[in-house]
C-alpha cells in the first residue's frame, strides 16, 4: 500500500516539473516576444479581447453609481458648467479677436516672405479612462476606446491644458496610453521663449519631464515653457508640454539637462482627446521621397522659422 | 491550541485521501471562488503599491488543497490575464503564479502537517523568492528597477494565507461539523 502512494507520488512530481519548464519556455517565449512587438502583440490582443467583458461587468455598480451620482447632481452640475462656459466665453473672446489679428498679420508676412502654410485640421477621438492599471514597471492609462473608433499606436493624447501621452498599444475595444512622464515616451519640443528646439523625455524621477542633449551654454532657464515643435510629425506643433523648473549644466562634459513639469492632468480629468494624427510620418522621414502630404503640413511651419 | 485542532483535522484528511476530501470540495466551489477573486482583481484597488495579491493566495490554497482541480497552468492562464490587464510585461505575473503553485505543490507534504499560520511562514521564503525572480526579469526587460514595494507587498501577501485559508474552508468545517463531510 505504501509502495503504491510512493510510486503516484513520484509520478506527480516528475510530471510537475515536466509543467513548470514548459510553461517557463511559453513565459520566456511571451516574454521576448512582447518586447519586440510593443504595440501589436497578438497574444496580448487575444487575452484582452477575452478580458475585457470581465473588465467591464466588474465596472458597472461603479459605472451605475456615477450615472446616479450624474442624474442627482445634473441640475447644478448644468449650471456651475454653464457659468465656467459663460466666463470662459468672455475671456476667450478678447484671445479671439487677437489671435485673428495675428493670423491675418502672418499670413501677410508669410505671403512677404514665400513661405506656404496649410491648415493642419486634424479629426480627433474623445476617450474616457477606463481604467489605471496597476503594474509596478510601467504607469499607463486604459482608455474605453479602441482601433474601432480608430485609434493607433503612436497617435498623441491631449488634454485642454496640453500633452499627456502617447497611444503605445491598442485593441479592439480598449487603448493604453503612456503618460509623457514615461521612459517610452519622447517629444521633440521648442523653449516657447526663443524657439529653440530639443526632445523631451519621460524621466526616472516621478511625475517629470527630462530635457537632454543640449549644450550647456544653450539659453533655457527656470519658467521656460516647452510648446511641441511639430518635428517628426507625430506631434503637431504648439501643444504645450511643460514648465522647467530645473537647470542643471555640466561645465564638464560640455552638456546640460532640465527637467519640466507636465502643464496636462491625467490625474484629475476623466476625458481626454485622441489626435489622429498620420502615422506614415516614420516611414516618411526614412523615405524622404514619399513625404506624405499630411507631414508636410506639420513640418510647414517649423521649417518657415 | 487551535494549531492542534487543526492539525488534527488536516492529518484525518490525509488519512482519507483522496477522495473524502475532494467530495466535501467540489470544483465548482474551487473555480467559484478563484473567479470571483480574479473579478475583484480586475478592479482598480490594487493600484496602492503595497497591495496583496489575494487572487495568487486563493491559487495558491487551492492547488495546495485540492491539487487536481488547481493546477500550474489554470495559475498560469490566471496569471496571464493579469499582465495584460496591467499592461505590464506579458507573462512576468504568469511566471509568478506558476513557480508559486510549483513551490506549493513541492511542499505539499511538508505543509500538510502544519496549521495554517505555520504554513504561512513556510510559504514565505517561496513568495519572496518567486516574487524576487519575477521583479528581476521585470528589470531586465524594463530596465529600471521598480524600488522595494514589492517586498511589503508579498509579506502582506503571505500573511494573508491564514484569513483566506480559513474562509475558504469555512464549508468544510461546517460539513466536518455536521458529520456529512469526512467520517
Amino acid at each position: 500500500m505504501q509502495r503504491h502512494v510512493t510510486l503516484r507520488l513520484f509520478r506527480h512530481g516528475t510530471a510537475a516539473e515536466v509543467t513548470l519548464t514548459f510553461l517557463l519556455l511559453v513565459a520566456v517565449a511571451l516574454l521576448v516576444t512582447d518586447a519586440l512587438w510593443k504595440a501589436s502583440n497578438p497574444v496580448r490582443q487575444t487575452i484582452a479581447t477575452v478580458v475585457y467583458p470581465f473588465q467591464r461587468l466588474v465596472m458597472l455598480p461603479k459605472d451605475a453609481l456615477t450615472a446616479f451620482d450624474g442624474w442627482l447632481n445634473a441640475a447644478s452640475l448644468i449650471k456651475t458648467e454653464s457659468e465656467a462656459l459663460q466666463r470662459q466665453r468672455i475671456e476667450m473672446a478678447q484671445v479671439a479677436t487677437r489671435a485673428a489679428l495675428l493670423t491675418a498679420e502672418n499670413e501677410q508676412l508669410r505671403r512677404l516672405l514665400g513661405v506656404l502654410e496649410k491648415a493642419a485640421d486634424r479629426p480627433a477621438v474623445v476617450v474616457e479612462v477606463l481604467y489605471e492599471p496597476s503594474s509596478s514597471f510601467v504607469r499607463r492609462i486604459v482608455f474605453n476606446k479602441g482601433s474601432r473608433a480608430g485609434i493607433a499606436p503612436g497617435m498623441p493624447v491631449i488634454d485642454e491644458s496640453g500633452v499627456v501621452g502617447q497611444i503605445t498599444r491598442v485593441t479592439a475595444m480598449t487603448s493604453e496610453a503612456a503618460m509623457l512622464t514615461d521612459e517610452a515616451v519622447s517629444i521633440p519640443v521648442q523653449v516657447l521663449r526663443n524657439g529653440l528646439r530639443l526632445i523631451a523625455f519621460g524621466s526616472g524621477s516621478p511625475g517629470k519631464v527630462e530635457v537632454r542633449y543640449f549644450s550647456s551654454d544653450a539659453d533655457i532657464k527656470d519658467g521656460d515653457t516647452l510648446v511641441t515643435s511639430g518635428v517628426g510629425g507625430v506631434f503637431p506643433p504648439g501643444l504645450f508640454v511643460g514648465r522647467i523648473d530645473r537647470v542643471e549644466r555640466s561645465p564638464a562634459s560640455g552638456f546640460a539637462r532640465a527637467e519640466a513639469k507636465p502643464l496636462s492632468h491625467p490625474e484629475r480629468n476623466r476625458h481626454f482627446l485622441v489626435l489622429q494624427v498620420s502615422l506614415d510620418a516614420d516611414q516618411a522621414f526614412l523615405t524622404p521621397g514619399a513625404a506624405a502630404p499630411a507631414v508636410e503640413a506639420v513640418r510647414a511651419p517649423t521649417t518657415g522659422k | 491550541m487551535a494549531k492542534h485542532s487543526l492539525g488534527t483535522s488536516l492529518s484525518q484528511a490525509r488519512n482519507l485521501h483522496p477522495h473524502s476530501l475532494e467530495t466535501a470540495i467540489g470544483w465548482r466551489y474551487v473555480w467559484a471562488t478563484t473567479v470571483c477573486i480574479w473579478l475583484l482583481s480586475l478592479l482598480p484597488w490594487r493600484n496602492w503599491p503595497v497591495t496583496p495579491d489575494i487572487l495568487l493566495v486563493v491559487i495558491a490554497f487551492w492547488s495546495f488543497h485540492q491539487p487536481r482541480r488547481m493546477g500550474m497552468v489554470a495559475a498560469f492562464c490566471f496569471g496571464l490575464t493579469l499582465d495584460v490587464h496591467d499592461a505590464g510585461p506579458l507573462g512576468l505575473q504568469a511566471l509568478l503564479y506558476a513557480l508559486v503553485v510549483y513551490g506549493t505543490q513541492m511542499l505539499h507534504r511538508r505543509l500538510m502537517r502544519f496549521d495554517l499560520l505555520r504554513q504561512a511562514m513556510h510559504l514565505l521564503p517561496l513568495f519572496v523568492g518567486a516574487k524576487f525572480v519575477t521583479v528581476l526579469v521585470g528589470t531586465f526587460l524594463v530596465s529600471a528597477w521598480p524600488g522595494w514595494s514589492w517586498l511589503p507587498a508579498v509579506l502582506l501577501t503571505v500573511a494573508c494565507w491564514p484569513l483566506v485559508g480559513w474562509l475558504l474552508l469555512l464549508p468544510q468545517h461546517r460539513m466536518d461539523d455536521a458529520g456529512t463531510g469526512i467520517g
